[in-house]
């Protein structure tokens, strides 16, 4: 990255920006000086006003499609789309709520079902009335002192007719008896069977005019959605050029603009610049310094940039920081693939990530990373000789008769991992502070590795004692080198090596659990699938490929958040510290 | 005889114990976490290690089990 200023009178600013923003190469530093800062251009605030109403009709019209319009046109008919929506909103809302009170009418007509009265004939006599009820019958009769009543029972509730001279004795009863009227016992009328009937012919009324309403939401959506669309593409472009001098120092007749720049990228800027303002700015490019902090792109070949993602799933690297994508091309497939180890699931995870790929083309750099899994797992499956848990190859390398084998393979690769991550980290400080440095802090933790093991080395030849002479000897000025190198918290760490390199032993669990996990499968098919009859085959080809299927999700998920972590946790832990700026240049996502 | 069954359980124990400490780690560190990626979702990689590291226990818990087992 380069350090760019481009100094210039007002009046190339609109060439100038416009000029930068169709580029897409220049990602601006917001100005922190003594100079004021700019301020949006005319219009801004109009502009931005406009395209938050655009935006959010287009948010409820969904609309698919561009077509061509004028933003005078779509500002005049702005107000009037949105009008129309509300009214349709509004009327949307109404028939919702009809149709849900409706809805539970009939829900309590349905618990009436079985009373075949009319209801209305009791209504309109003047000494009859009528309550539904949710009520016990039997306790209700043994204490009510009258017999001017009748019960007529539904399916969950009842009603109870009775004369009105014993309305006192009524009440009192079910009073006593705890009896609870329904809280639609006044409004309802009419046999509750036909009732029913009734209202679901409103129901589908009310459900026809809800179609009605979108229709005319999709005639609106159809004829304005399209040019909704390109004017708010085109809006969006003016208020992010409109609002661009708020990053600048502004002095009354001039503007100065800085930002960052790919160096490769420098000629280009400057020739379109200085062609764009016929010679009229000035233009500045310097090396970043010391104190700047410079947004950060990668430059990565095209095998390592999916693992950029993985990367930044962390954190994006710092300016002047080893960028350890291409760490994790190196180890992370080879790590997955040496856990799941199954040409099989090698196969369905490569289809489960493709399939991302399509469905999910934000995420697809994520998964293209994946696909190198895929590829190692079945590199390593041919290794092991193994495909969906079946052993079907001969290698010398089958894992079930290698567990022993695979247990040290995953401390040396822990050994080699974590010392790598301690190399990288020996480079960043020699860049920054100098080899004194890297020695000090990096360095003293492999040499604190060499004492403990030439230690082992010479105890076992030679005996206990030369052996911890030996280790102590290289062991002790280490420790002094640390100190200096990391303060305490070196000192304090040190268990955390010896964690992190047996943490790597998790290689070797997934390992086993995945071979064992593949092979139960298999176990549990196969006695239904010797049976030889018809429902047996169709039984054990059921059980492997609903098991083999929610296998390779589960694979997928612990190769890759075990592999993932062996790097963030235990070796990035090492060297990596991250924090870096995303180069996000102005213009740079149209 | 009781030797074995005494290496058994203790194996046994050994890594039920770690893996139940890791388990009870884990939910408090990922219910914290999955607050904070509520807030911020750049989070992400952050939180996936901060959830990750508790999981040595449980491998130092198979070291032990497999120590006492006899496999190393």
């Amino acid at each position: 990255m380069e350090k760019i200023r481009v100094t210039g009178p007002k009046t190339q600013l609109e060439n100038v920006i416009d000029s930068i923003y169709d580029l897409g190469l220049m990602d601006f530093d917001e100005y922190q000086g003594e100079l004021d800062t700019g301020s949006p251009m005319e219009k801004s605030e109009e502009l931005s006003e406009l395209l938050v109403d655009i935006r959010s009709l287009i948010s409820k019209l969904d609309p698919e499609g561009e077509e061509e319009a004028s933003i005078h046109e779509v500002r005049n008919v702005a107000g009037e789309i949105s009008g129309e929506i509300k009214e349709l909103e509004n009327r949307r809302e109404k028939i919702k709520n009809n149709i849900e009170g409706l809805e539970q009418k009939k829900k309590f007509y349905r618990k009436l079902r079985g009373v075949d009265i009319n209801l209305d004939d009791i209504s309109s006599t003047n000494s009859l009335k009528f309550k539904v009820l949710d009520f016990e019958a039997s306790k209700f009769e043994e204490e009510v002192g009258t017999d001017q009543y009748e019960i007529f029972h539904g399916r969950n509730l009842s009603v109870l007719t009775y004369r009105k001279t014993v309305e006192d004795k009524i009440e009192e009863a079910l009073r006593n008896t705890g009896a609870e009227e329904h809280e639609y016992s006044d409004s309802i009328s009419g046999r509750p069977i036909e009732a029913i009937s009734n209202i679901e012919e409103k129901i589908r009324e009310k459900e026809q005019e809800l179609e009605e309403v979108k229709s005319d939401y999709n005639d609106i959506s159809e004829q304005w959605g399209p040019k909704l669309n390109y004017v708010e593409e085109y809006m969006s472009e003016r208020v992010e050029k409109a609002e661009a001098p708020l990053n600048f120092a502004m002095t009354e007749k001039s503007f100065i603009a800085e930002g960052w720049i790919p160096s490769e990228e420098e000629n280009t800027l400057r020739n379109r610049l200085i062609s764009a303002s016929e010679n009229k700015i000035h233009i500045e490019i310097e090396e970043a310094g010391e104190k700047d902090s410079p947004p950060v792109k990668y430059s990565n070949n095209r095998a390592v940039g999916p693992f950029e993602s993985l990367t930044d799933l962390m954190a994006r690297p710092q300016y002047d920081e080893i960028d350890p994508s291409f760490m994790l091309l190196l180890t992370f497939p080879l790590f997955f693939g040496m856990m799941i180890g199954d040409a099989g699931y090698g196969i369905t995870s490569g289809l489960v990530f493709l399939t991302g790929i399509t469905f999910f083309p934000q995420a697809s750099k994520l998964f293209k990373a994946l696909l190198w899994t895929s590829a190692a797992t079945i590199a390593f499956g041919i290794i092991y000789g193994e495909f969906f848990g079946f052993h079907v190859l001969h290698t010398p390398f089958y894992r079930g008769d290698l567990f022993t084998e695979i247990f040290y393979l995953s401390i040396l690769i822990g050994v080699a991992h974590v010392n790598l991550g301690l190399l990288i980290g020996a480079y960043n400080e020699y860049v920054h502070h100098g080899l004194l440095e890297a020695v000090f802090a990096k360095g003293s933790w492999i040499l604190l590795q060499v004492g403990a093991l030439t230690g082992y080395l010479v105890s076992s030849s030679y005996g206990t004692i030369p052996g911890l002479a030996t280790g102590l000897g290289i062991g002790i000025p280490t420790l002094v080198m640390l100190y200096k190198g990391e303060g305490v918290e070196g000192i304090v760490e040190i268990p955390s090596l010896i964690s992190n390199i047996l943490s790597y032993l998790r290689l070797f669990g997934v390992c086993i659990a995945a071979y064992t996990l593949a092979g139960t499968v298999n176990q549990m098919a196969s006695p239904m699938l010797a049976s030889g009859s018809l429902m047996g085959l169709a039984g054990g080809t059921l059980i492997m490929i609903i098991g083999h299927t929610l296998l390779t999700f589960i694979k997928i998920m612990e190769g890759f958040l075990q592999g993932i972590r062996l790097h963030y946790v235990e070796q990035f832990g090492w060297f990596y510290s991250g924090g870096g700026r995303k180069y996000n240049p102005f213009g740079g996502e149209k | 005889m009781a030797l074995e069954l005494g290496a058994a359980l203790g194996a046994a124990i050994a890594i039920a114990v770690s893996a139940l400490a890791t388990a009870w780690a884990q939910a408090k560190i990922g219910t914290a976490g999955i607050g904070a990626l509520a807030e911020d979702d750049s989070l992400f990689g952050n939180v996936l290690i901060l959830v990750a590291i508790p999981e040595t226990i449980v491998i130092f818990g198979l070291v032990v089990a497999l120590v006492i087992a006899g496999f190393i």
